[in-house]
């Protein structure tokens, strides 16, 4: 199944994500975030899976989380954007 | 020993403090330096306190809850964030140095709207006087040495009316009297979690609604590229690893205060301070600084005594096992306005884990020390 990296602009921003989707039962957890695709470095997110990603996205919008960078993760491990 | 000290440092915390912080220190790493077990764990005691911070204070976005190394970190930021040199700035009468020091070292010009003792009415038409110009005021909640309660409600109406961002110090009334933030609408609220939040020390929160200037610089796990601090809170006033064992022992503090009635600890305070003051007030050669009126004092007392002067009063308390604290308490202009500075005072202040017994045996301890001049 195709995993999916939502980019929060930082790390208290990605354990509010985490816990908000928890609680609409979407299981999802914290890594950093690879640098290709961090511009300024250093960054976290949350991974959702593809049956998860709508639901996710709109859970975050609807809480006002802002604008969410979406990247998709390859079988390889690298990623490339498919939202900005 | 009857520990009496409270408006310095609480000494008593509840049941548990010491062994979250203790927990925190045996498994939790930094926040923000690596998603492995012991990183994600002091991320969620971090995040875990601020969540509770925000919904004690009622503020709207946690990320406001800023944490700092103690209320005079807090205080020097928010000092920071709203001060040039040469801006007016108004205070009340009963600053402390953490207020008073900063604004000084940015260059204030800094006005004092005096007035007197246990009088909010007084407190409120000398910053109306004061505030027509002022770049922003600051106003402490609670005297440190008098337990005045000052009008923060009237102030921070009075600040809305004349558009001048407002500084609250709230180092002795977080805990103490229920504060809402969101309702007040200040600029900053600063507070230490050493003191009556019942905290550890090394513990201080800011609360934020106002663009901040960072006073440290440095790492934050975010936006590594970046020479300059990250544009967004918390992390832009957060820089270097966080007390986690000291925010973990705030955290499980907040949940022991939180699991009381809001006005708990203030009515339980100024119900033995009250006493304590009727045990003593016949004391010959004894000042009481107290005021008639139950809303505007908190559970702390300041004593003036001549004979023994007041750091002896307290030297031979001490030697008693009664632990205060004498001198200017680092306010001098709250006792400039009460004419206490060549005296100083001796400060009883209770918390919440004091009884009827140790309010019984400090008063016993007093008239014993004047029976026998």
């Amino acid at each position: 199944m195709l995993q999916y990296l939502l980019m929060c602009k930082s790390l208290t921003y990605a354990q509010r994500a985490l816990r908000l989707l928890e609680r609409i039962g979407v299981s999802t957890i914290i890594t950093k975030a690879p640098k290709s695709a961090t511009g300024n470095g250093c960054n976290y997110c949350v991974k959702v899976s593809e049956k998860h990603l709508a639901a996710s996205l709109k859970a975050l919008n609807e809480a006002n989380f802002g604008n969410i960078r979406v990247f998709l993760v390859s079988d390889d491990g690298s990623v490339s954007e498919v939202r900005k | 020993m009857i520990y009496l000290d409270c408006a310095a440092t609480s000494l008593q915390k509840p049941q548990g403090v010491a062994a979250a912080s203790c927990r925190a220190i045996n498994h939790m790493a930094s926040p923000g330096r690596g998603s492995h077990r012991p990183a994600m764990d002091a991320a969620d005691c971090v995040l875990n306190c601020r969540l509770l911070m925000a919904e004690y204070f009622n503020v709207n976005d946690p990320d406001k809850v800023i944490f700092t190394i103690n209320a005079t970190h807090a205080l020097n930021i928010a000092v920071a964030s709203l001060v040039d040199p040469g801006d007016k700035v108004v205070i009340s009468g009963y600053e402390h140095n953490a207020v008073l020091r900063p604004l000084t070292a940015y260059g204030a010009d800094i006005v004092v709207a005096r007035s007197p003792l246990f009088d909010p009415a007084a407190v409120t038409e000398a910053y109306r006087q004061a505030l027509p110009g002022a770049k922003c005021a600051v106003i402490n909640h609670v005297s440190n040495v008098f337990g005045f309660i000052l009008p923060i409600e009237e102030i921070s109406a009075l600040c809305h009316e004349f558009e001048v961002p407002l500084i609250i110090d709230a180092s002795q009334s977080a805990g103490v009297i229920p504060i809402d933030f969101t309702a007040l609408g200040a600029a900053f609220i600063a507070m230490p979690g050493h003191k009556s939040l019942l905290g550890p020390q090394g513990t201080g929160v800011l609360l934020c609604n106002y663009p901040v200037k960072p006073v440290l610089f440095g790492g934050t796990g975010s936006n590594s590229l970046l020479s300059s601090m990250p544009d967004y809170l918390p992390d832009r006033l957060e820089a270097g690893t966080h007390n986690v064992a000291g925010i973990a022992g705030l955290t499980h503090s907040l949940r022991y205060l939180m699991s009381k009635p809001p006005r708990y600890v203030l009515e339980h305070e100024t119900a033995l301070r009250t006493c304590f003051e009727r045990r003593i007030c016949d004391i010959d050669g004894l000042t009481l600084y107290s005021s008639c009126d139950p809303d505007c004092q908190s559970g702390v007392l300041s004593v003036v005594s001549q004979n023994p002067a007041c750091d002896e009063l307290a030297e031979i308390l001490g030697s008693m096992g009664i632990c205060v604290r004498s001198g200017l308490h680092c306010a001098p202009l709250a006792h400039e306005t009460a004419g206490t500075t060549e005296t100083g005072t001796v400060r009883f202040s209770f918390s919440p884990f004091n009884t009827c017994t140790d309010v019984f045996q400090a008063s016993e301890a007093l008239k014993k020390i004047f029976i026998n001049r």
